[in-house]
């Protein structure tokens, strides 16, 4: 079965967690095997929107992921990008698994959107889904479903 | 037992912060403006043990003389720093031997 590793960010950003349930629904629909890397508190919020597991069933932390991280480990990468912390994570996992990727890049403020897209676009090879957002997920969820149609057969 | 970067800073005294709670490019200019000698590695190379997190080209400041290293630290809520720490020169040498440049 293919992997697939969705990269959480900062919990902070509303927008995170709907979307990644959403994403890992989708990926498991296409296929995949799919872990969800994030911080503690990243995970307190995703166990809580997904009890009984449907979606979400591997879950690591962030940096023990990190830690055991190679090449090709995973399938197929979808990160979160939406703070300068989280596209650094973003870059980093990109350079070490060296598979297809999907970075989901938002901000409600346009201008640093502009820069973690320039960010992402300068430093990998990156499928990016960008959105001016924060409460509302739909404009991401819209372009994430044209993004994995694109990438997944 | 691997050694753990974030439980050394937590337990140690030597280490100075030199730019916290940053962006990653904020730190990487920190770093090369305070450093001696000025290596860059890839993303996710380890050092003392933990991957380093960060942009590419990632600069990582060695200071020989003192036995420091300058490295950027991220973490998901609170962006990255700018840590100088001392370091065996042996270690000096591994970072060396993987800098792109």
């Amino acid at each position: 079965m293919k992997k697939a590793l969705i990269l959480l960010g900062c919990p902070e950003s509303p927008s995170q967690t709907p979307l990644a349930v959403y994403a890992a629904y989708k990926l498991k629909k296409k296929g995949f095997e799919v872990t969800i890397a994030g911080t503690p508190s990243a995970m307190k919020l995703m166990d809580i929107s997904d009890p009984e597991e449907h979606y979400l069933t591997c879950k690591i932390d962030i940096d023990s992921c990190l830690g055991d991280l190679g090449e090709g480990s995973y399938d197929l990468l979808l990160g979160f990008a939406h703070k300068d912390a989280a596209v650094s994570y973003f870059v980093t996992f990109y350079h070490i698994l060296q598979v297809p990727s999907i970075a989901m890049v938002f901000e409600k403020d346009p201008q640093l959107l502009e820069e973690f897209e320039k960010q992402v676009q300068e430093s990998t090879g990156a499928k990016i889904v960008s959105a001016r957002a924060y409460h509302n997920p739909t404009p991401l969820r819209v372009k994430l479903d044209r993004a994995i149609e694109e990438m997944v057969i | 037992m691997s050694f753990c970067l974030e439980t050394y800073l937590q337990q140690s005294d030597d280490y100075q912060i030199l730019l916290s709670r940053a962006g990653f490019k904020d730190c990487a200019k920190i770093i090369q403006e305070n450093a001696r000698e000025i290596v860059f590695i890839k993303p996710g190379e380890k050092i003392l043990g933990a991957r380093i997190i960060g942009i590419p080209p990632i600069p990582i400041g060695i200071n020989e003389e003192k036995g420091t290293i300058i490295i950027p630290y991220t973490k998901p809520c609170y962006g990255t720093a700018a840590v100088e720490l001392p370091v065996e020169l042996e270690e000096i040498e591994k970072i060396k031997a993987v800098a792109t440049s």
